[in-house]
C-alpha cells in the first residue's frame, strides 16, 4: 500500500528506464528475414525452394528478352542472330505497335480516337475528385451520352439529324461537366448555384429556380450545335477500327449497356410476376452458361438470319450486341448479389413511407446496393475486357487479330512470340490496375462480402 | 381489360388501381410480346434461309463426317456420322473440364493456404501468381503454356522414361501408358472395390456418430486404407490377377498401342488448371478470412492442435463461403475449355462447332446444338449448388 | 428512368454503328454496290501472298489484287473497295446473308459448296493442291513413307479433310494434329511435335518463307488434292456472276494479249489488233451485258496489271512475293502448257 502511494507521488517526476534491445536476430535485416523467411525448418525450404524458381525465371526471361534482342530491323530476315536463328525481333514489335494499339485506323485521324479517350477521361475524372458535387449525373451523362460523342468522333461521316442532336447534348454536357467541376472546385459552389445567384433568382421563390437552368442548357445546346455544325470528319468505316482501341470499345459498350439491362434483369428476376421472372431468369440463365465464343459465333452466324428481310448488320455490331448479351447476364447477378446484401428492413421501410416500386428501388435500395456493387462491377469489367480477345477468332482485328496478322505479313512472316508477350503486358497492366482499384474499393466501402 | 362494363367509377379504379389485376396485365403484354418477338424471329430465319436457298434441318447429322480426330476415347472412324462427331466432342469437352476441375480446386486450395502463409517470401509468390495469372487472356495463356512448355518436349525417339518405365513415357506426342485390358474374372476385383468403399462409408458414419456422442476421437483413416486398397488387392491376386496391360511401343514415327494423352490436352488442362486455381486460390483465402478471428483463438483456447484447428473450426465455417462461388468458377472451367480449340485439343467447339460446321454448312442447328450441351451441364451445376446453398442454410438456423 | 436510358443507347448504338437498312435481296448486287459507293469484298485472315494486312493498315496480294480489280471495273477506282477479313469458319455465311457482295479468298471450289452453300464461284484464279512438308533429316522422300506420322494441319478447311481420305486411301494411319492457330500450328511443326505439315503448296511455301533455316525443310513432290480457288458470289444474281468471272478473265486475257499496266495507255490509243480494239472498248461494246462503263477492262488493267504482273508480284519472286515458282504449273497461262484459259473477248 505504501508503495503504491509513494509510486504516485513521484509519478510526475517519473521518468521509466529506457527499454532494453529486442533479442539479438529479432529486429533488423537479420531479424526479419528470420520471421518471414527461415521460420523453422518448412518455411526455409520454401524460400529456398522459391529462390530458385525465380532465379531460373529470371534467368530464361533476361536470355529471351534482352540477350537476344534486336532491336533495329526492317524486317524479320534482317532479325537473324545466326544464319539459323532468328533473335527477339523487339523491332517487329516497333514497328506494328501503332497498329496494335489503333488497328488499321488511318494515321493521320488518329487524334480522334485520343482525344475522344481524353474527353472521356475529363468527364470521369470529377467523380474521384471529393468537392465536386452530382457525381452520380456526372457518371450517368458520362455513360449514356458520351457514347454518342465518341461513335461520331470514332465514325466520322455524314450525320443525320438525329445523330446531329445527340453529338451536340454530348457535347454540351461535356462542358456544363467541365464548367461544374471548376466551379466546385474553387468555389465550392455547383453550377446550378452560380447560375441562379447571376440571373438574380436566388431571391425568388424556389419554384422559378429550375427556369434559369434550363435557359442555360438550351444556350449551351444550341452553343454545341453551332460549334459542330462546320465540323465534319472523314468517315471512318469501322472496318478500320482495330487492335486495342476495338477491344476497348467492345468492352466499353458491353459494360454500358450492361449496366442498366442488368438491373432490370435483376429486378425482374426478383419480380413477384412470374411471366417475367421466368423469362428473366431464362436469359441469364441461357447467356450465362454458354461460353462467350459461342455466342459469338451465334451472333455473326445467326443475327443476320433472324433480322427482316433488308436488314444488314455488320460483324463489328453483331459481336457488339452478343457482348452486351453475355455481359447483361453476368451483371444481372452482380446485381443479384448487391440487392440480397440490403437488409429486407429496408424494402418494407420503403413500402411503409409509401413510396411506389420504382421510387423504393430508385431511391432507397439501388443507392445502398450500388455501393456493394462497384468491386464487382469493375472486376466484371476486368472480365469482359479479357473475353474480348475472342472476337479475334471471329475475325476482327482486336489486339490479338492484328498480332496475327503480323506473323502472316510476308516482311515480319512467322513472328508472334514478341507481339503476343506484347501484348500480354498490356492486358496486365490494364487488369492490373484494375483489380488493384476493385480491392482498394472493397477495402474503402467496406463491402467485402458483396456475394 | 376485365373491367369493361364498370358498375360505378369508383369500381373501375379499383381494378385499376388493384396490385394483383395490373401484374395480370402486364403479364400478360411482356408474353404477348415474348409470343411476337419469337415468332417473328422464327419467321425470319426462314424467309431468310429460303432466300438464300440454305438448306435446313436436323437430317445432316446422319451424314457421314468423314474427318480424323485427333484424340478420343470413344471408337470412332471418319466414316461415322455427325452425330457420333457431336459426342465425341461432348465426352472430350467432359473430360477436360472434369480433370481440370478436380485438379484447379486442389492447386487452388494450396495457393489460397499459401497466400495466407507466415513466410513472406512464399506469400508474395502466391500473391503474384494470382496476380499475373487473373490479369492476362487465358488464350494468351493457353497459348504459352502449348508453345513454351508442352511443345518443347523431346521428340518419340528421345521419349522421357518417368520413374523410369519403359511402358510409361513422354515425348513430344504426347503421354504414353500402358493401358489396362481386363479379362473375364476382372469384374469380381470391381465388385470388391465397390464393396470396400461403401464399408469404409459406414464406418466413418459410425465414427463420427460416436465422436458426438461420447466425444472420443477415433482415428478412421487406416482401417479405411486398408480396407479401400487392400480387398480388392485380394480379390485381385486370388482371381489369378486378370488384367492385361497393352503397353506402348516405339513403331515407326511414334510410340503405338497403350494409352495416350495429347501434349495440347496436356497444355490446355495444365493452362485451365493453373488459371483457374488462381481465382480459386482468392476465393479460398476470402473464405478463410471471412471467418472471424475470435474462432481460431476459442478453438484453440479449447486446447486443439493447430492442425485440427484448420481442419475441424476453420474450414468447415470457410466452406460456406467458398462453395457457392466455386461451384460457379467449375462452370466457368467447363465453359473455358472451349478455347481449347486454339492449340488443337478436339473438344465440342472444335470438332462441332468448327470442322463439321464448315463441312456441312448448317450453321444454325450446330450452333443450337453446342448451346444446347453447354446449358445442360451449366443448369445441372447449379441445381446443384442450389441444392447446396439450401442445406448449408438449414444447418445455420 | 432506366428503361429510357436503355432505349436511350440502344438507339445510340443503332444510330453509332449502322444496321443500314439494305434492301438486300430486291436489287441487283451491282446497283446495291453502286449505290453504296464501294464494294464489300471478303478476304481471309491474312495469308501470306493471298491477303496480307501491312503495317499502314492496307490489304495487298493477289486475292485482294482481285478486289480492287473487280472495284475498279465498276468504279474505275481500285480504292472503292472494303475489306472485309473474316474466319474461314464463317466465310460462306457472310457471304449468304448479305454481308459481302463477294468472296476473294482461298475456297477450294467443290460441287457440295457450290451447290448446296448458297454460292456460285465464278473463275479459278489459283490452281492449288494440298502438299506436305517434312524435315529434310527425317530422310523422307514421298508422302508413301508417311505411316503412322502425326501431321498438324488447320482446322476448318478442306485440307483436314483431304488428310483423312489421303491416309484412308492409303491406309496410312496418319495422325492428324488440328490447330485453328496457324502460327501455332507452324511453330509446332518447327518443334518436332509433328513429323510433317501439311497444307495447300503455296501455303506451304509461304511456312517456308517464315522458317529460320530454310534449307532443313523440303516440300514432298506429291499433290495429294485439286485445291482451285476460285472467286464466288451469292447465288441468284448471274449479272454480278458475270463481273466477277469477266474480271478474272480479263486480267488472263491480257496477260495473253500482251497488255500491262506499263503499256495500257499506249494499247488503248493505237490499238494493235481487233481484239485489244475489243478488250479496250474501243471498237465493240462489251459492257452492255454486264452493266459496266465501256472501258471497265481497261481500267482492271491500269489499276492492278494483267495476272501474270499480279502472280509476280505476290506470288513469285518480286519483293513482297512469297516465292512459288509459276513456269510449268497449272498456274502458268495455256499457251505456255498451264491450265490459266479465257475465253475469248468477242
Amino acid at each position: 500500500m505504501t508503495e503504491i502511494t509513494e509510486q504516485n507521488k513521484v509519478s510526475e517526476k517519473f521518468v521509466p528506464k529506457p527499454s532494453l534491445p529486442p533479442p539479438p536476430n529479432t529486429t533488423g535485416a537479420i531479424g526479419w528475414l528470420r520471421y518471414n523467411l527461415f521460420d523453422g525448418f518448412l518455411s526455409s525450404c520454401l524460400t529456398v525452394l522459391s529462390l530458385i524458381a525465380i532465379g531460373f525465371m529470371c534467368v530464361n526471361f533476361y536470355e529471351w528478352a534482352f540477350a537476344k534482342a534486336v532491336l533495329e530491323a526492317a524486317n524479320r530476315q534482317e532479325c537473324r542472330i545466326t544464319p539459323t536463328e532468328f533473335g527477339t525481333c523487339w523491332a517487329g514489335v516497333k514497328f506494328w505497335f501503332t497498329r496494335f494499339i489503333y488497328g488499321r485506323y488511318t494515321d493521320t485521324e488518329i487524334w480522334r480516337v485520343n482525344s475522344a479517350a481524353i474527353i472521356l477521361i475529363l468527364w470521369m475524372i470529377p467523380v474521384w475528385l471529393p468537392r465536386v458535387t452530382a457525381k452520380l449525373n456526372i457518371a450517368l451523362s458520362g455513360v449514356l451520352i458520351f457514347p454518342f460523342l465518341a461513335g461520331y468522333m470514332f465514325l466520322g461521316g455524314d450525320r443525320n439529324w438525329f445523330m446531329e442532336i445527340m453529338v451536340s447534348v454530348a457535347l454540351g454536357c461535356f462542358i456544363t461537366v467541365i464548367i461544374h467541376s471548376l466551379l466546385c472546385l474553387f468555389t465550392g459552389a455547383g453550377i446550378s448555384k452560380w447560375i441562379i445567384q447571376l440571373t438574380g433568382f436566388s431571391n425568388r421563390s424556389e419554384r422559378l429556380h429550375k427556369f434559369p437552368v434550363i435557359m442555360f442548357a438550351v444556350i449551351i445546346f444550341l452553343l454545341s450545335l453551332f460549334l459542330i455544325s462546320d465540323v465534319a470528319f472523314k468517315e471512318m468505316p469501322n472496318n478500320l477500327w482495330g487492335g486495342l482501341f476495338l477491344t476497348l470499345v467492345i468492352s466499353g459498350i458491353g459494360i454500358a449497356s450492361a449496366l442498366p439491362a442488368g438491373i432490370l434483369l435483376a429486378l425482374g428476376r426478383r419480380s413477384k410476376m412470374t411471366v417475367i421472372r421466368v423469362l428473366c431468369v431464362a436469359f441469364i440463365e441461357l447467356f450465362r452458361s454458354v461460353p462467350l465464343i459461342t455466342i459469338l459465333f451465334m451472333a455473326t452466324t445467326m443475327f443476320p438470319l433472324f433480322l427482316p428481310e433488308g436488314f444488314h448488320i455488320n460483324k463489328l455490331a453483331s459481336a457488339i450486341v452478343a457482348v452486351c448479351l453475355f455481359a447483361a447476364a453476368y451483371m444481372a447477378e452482380v446485381v443479384r448479389g448487391g440487392l440480397q446484401a440490403i437488409p429486407k428492413g429496408q424494402y418494407e421501410a420503403a413500402e411503409a413511407v409509401g413510396l411506389t416500386y420504382w421510387q423504393s428501388m430508385g431511391f432507397i435500395v439501388m443507392p445502398q446496393a450500388l455501393k456493394y456493387m462497384i468491386p464487382n462491377i469493375v472486376s466484371n469489367f476486368m472480365g469482359l475486357f479479357k473475353d474480348t480477345t475472342l472476337v479475334s477468332i471471329i475475325g476482327l482485328y482486336d489486339l490479338l487479330g492484328m498480332i496475327n496478322a503480323v506473323s502472316q505479313d510476308p516482311s515480319w512472316i512467322g513472328l508472334h512470340h514478341e507481339p503476343l508477350f506484347t501484348a500480354a503486358v498490356i492486358f496486365f497492366i490494364g487488369c492490373f490496375a484494375m483489380s488493384k482499384y476493385s480491392q482498394y474499393l472493397e477495402r474503402n466501402l467496406g463491402a467485402g462480402h458483396g456475394r | 381489360m376485365s373491367g369493361n362494363t364498370p358498375s360505378s367509377s369508383r369500381g373501375a379504379n379499383a381494378v385499376i388501381n388493384d396490385e394483383r389485376y395490373r401484374s395480370i396485365f402486364y403479364q400478360v403484354v411482356v408474353f404477348g410480346l415474348f409470343i411476337w418477338a419469337v415468332l417473328s424471329l422464327i419467321e425470319n430465319t426462314q424467309i431468310n434461309m429460303a432466300t438464300r436457298k440454305m438448306a435446313v434441318g436436323f437430317d445432316f447429322l446422319k451424314n457421314t463426317a468423314g474427318f480424323a480426330v485427333a484424340w478420343t476415347p470413344l471408337d470412332y472412324k471418319p466414316s461415322d456420322s455427325y452425330l457420333m462427331v457431336y459426342w465425341v466432342g461432348i465426352i472430350n469437352t467432359l473430360i477436360l473440364a472434369g480433370i481440370s476441375i478436380v485438379l484447379a480446386t486442389f492447386l487452388g486450395f494450396i495457393v489460397g493456404i499459401l497466400r495466407l502463409s507466415k513466410n513472406w517470401l512464399v506469400a508474395q509468390i502466391a500473391s503474384w501468381y494470382v496476380e499475373v495469372l487473373r490479369n492476362t487472356p487465358l488464350l494468351l495463356q493457353i497459348i504459352f503454356w502449348y508453345l513454351g512448355a508442352f511443345a518443347n518436349l523431346p521428340r518419340p525417339k528421345q521419349s522421357i522414361e518417368i520413374l523410369g518405365f519403359e511402358s510409361l513415357v513422354l515425348n513430344n506426342r504426347g503421354l504414353y501408358i500402358p493401358k489396362p485390358q481386363p479379362e473375364d474374372l476382372f469384374w469380381l476385383t470391381a465388385l470388391a472395390l465397390l464393396v470396400a468403399v461403401l464399408i469404409a462409408i459406414v464406418l466413418n458414419k459410425r465414427a463420427t456418430r460416436k465422436q458426438q456422442q461420447t466425444g472420443k476421437y477415433i482415428s478412421t483413416l487406416v482401417p479405411t486404407l486398408l480396407l479401400v486398397f487392400g480387398l480388392p488387392l485380394v480379390v485381385f491376386v486370388l482371381t489369378g490377377m486378370p488384367l492385361d496391360w497393352e503397353i506402348p511401343a516405339l513403331k515407326g514415327f511414334n510410340y503405338r498401342g497403350g494409352g495416350f494423352v495429347l501434349p495440347a490436352m496436356l497444355a490446355v488442362m495444365v493452362a485451365l488448371v493453373v488459371y483457374h486455381s488462381a481465382y480459386a486460390a482468392e476465393m479460398v483465402r476470402a473464405g478463410i478470412l471471412s471467418v472471424s478471428k475470435g474462432q481460431t483463438e476459442a478453438a484453440s483456447s479449447l486446447g486443439l492442435k493447430q492442425s485440427f484447428v484448420m481442419r475441424l473450426v476453420i474450414i468447415p465455417q470457410a466452406m460456406r463461403a467458398i462453395v457457392p462461388p466455386m461451384i460457379s468458377l467449375w462452370m466457368n472451367v467447363v465453359k473455358n475449355s472451349s478455347l481449347a480449340i486454339a492449340i488443337g485439343f478436339p473438344d465440342l467447339v472444335s470438332v462441332f462447332m468448327q470442322t463439321s460446321l464448315n463441312q456441312s454448312g448448317h450453321a444454325v442447328e450446330i450452333v443450337a446444338l453446342v448451346m444446347a450441351f453447354y446449358m445442360t451441364v451449366s443448369l445441372t451445376i447449379s441445381a446443384c449448388l442450389n441444392v447446396y446453398n439450401k442445406k448449408i442454410q438449414l444447418t445455420e438456423r | 428512368m432506366k428503361k429510357l436510358s436503355l432505349l436511350g443507347l440502344g438507339a445510340g448504338l443503332l444510330a453509332a454503328f449502322s444496321f443500314t437498312a439494305v434492301p438486300a435481296m430486291a436489287e441487283s448486287t451491282l446497283e446495291m454496290v453502286k449505290k453504296r459507293g464501294h464494294l464489300r469484298c471478303q478476304v481471309g485472315q491474312p495469308t501470306p501472298g493471298f491477303y496480307n494486312l501491312k503495317a499502314d493498315g492496307t490489304w495487298v496480294g493477289s486475292d485482294v489484287s482481285i478486289c480492287r480489280a473487280v472495284a475498279a471495273a465498276i468504279f474505275g477506282d481500285p480504292q472503292k473497295v472494303e475489306f472485309q477479313s473474316v474466319s474461314s469458319t464463317v466465310r460462306f455465311t457472310a457471304l449468304a446473308n448479305g454481308e459481302s457482295d463477294m468472296l476473294s479468298r482461298t475456297a477450294t471450289w467443290t460441287i457440295f459448296r457450290d451447290t448446296q452453300l448458297g454460292l456460285n464461284f465464278t473463275a479459278v484464279n489459283f490452281y492449288d493442291g494440298q502438299g506436305f512438308m517434312v524435315r529434310k533429316d527425317s530422310g523422307i522422300k514421298s508422302a508413301m513413307e508417311l505411316e503412322g506420322a502425326t501431321v498438324c494441319v488447320a482446322t476448318g478447311t478442306t485440307t483436314e479433310l483431304n488428310l483423312t481420305d489421303f491416309s484412308r486411301m492409303n491406309k496410312l494411319d496418319i495422325q492428324p494434329v488440328v490447330f485453328s492457330d496457324n502460327n501455332v500450328r507452324n511453330e509446332s511443326y518447327l518443334k518436332g511435335n509433328c513429323d510433317a505439315i501439311t497444307n495447300d503448296k503455296s501455303g506451304l511455301a509461304a511456312i517456308l518463307a517464315g522458317f529460320p533455316d530454310k534449307e532443313a525443310h523440303i516440300i514432298l513432290p506429291e499433290t495429294i488434292s485439286k485445291e482451285p480457288l476460285a472467286p464466288a458470289v451469292r447465288k441468284g444474281d448471274s449479272q454480278w456472276f458475270d463481273i466477277v468471272r469477266w474480271t478474272v478473265f480479263a486480267l488472263i486475257s491480257a496477260e495473253e494479249l500482251g497488255i500491262t499496266q506499263a503499256n495500257v495507255d499506249e494499247m488503248r490509243k493505237n490499238p494493235p489488233n481487233p481484239e485489244i480494239a475489243r478488250f479496250m472498248g474501243v471498237e465493240k461494246e462489251m459492257n452492255k451485258g454486264l452493266g459496266l462503263s465501256k472501258d471497265w477492262a481497261y481500267n482492271i488493267i491500269k489499276s492492278v496489271g494483267n495476272y501474270g504482273e499480279v502472280y509476280d508480284k505476290y506470288m513469285g519472286f518480286g519483293k513482297e512475293g512469297i516465292g512459288i515458282a509459276r513456269k510449268g504449273s497449272p498456274n502458268d497461262l495455256w499457251t505456255r502448257g498451264g491450265l490459266m484459259y479465257s475465253p475469248p473477248f468477242r
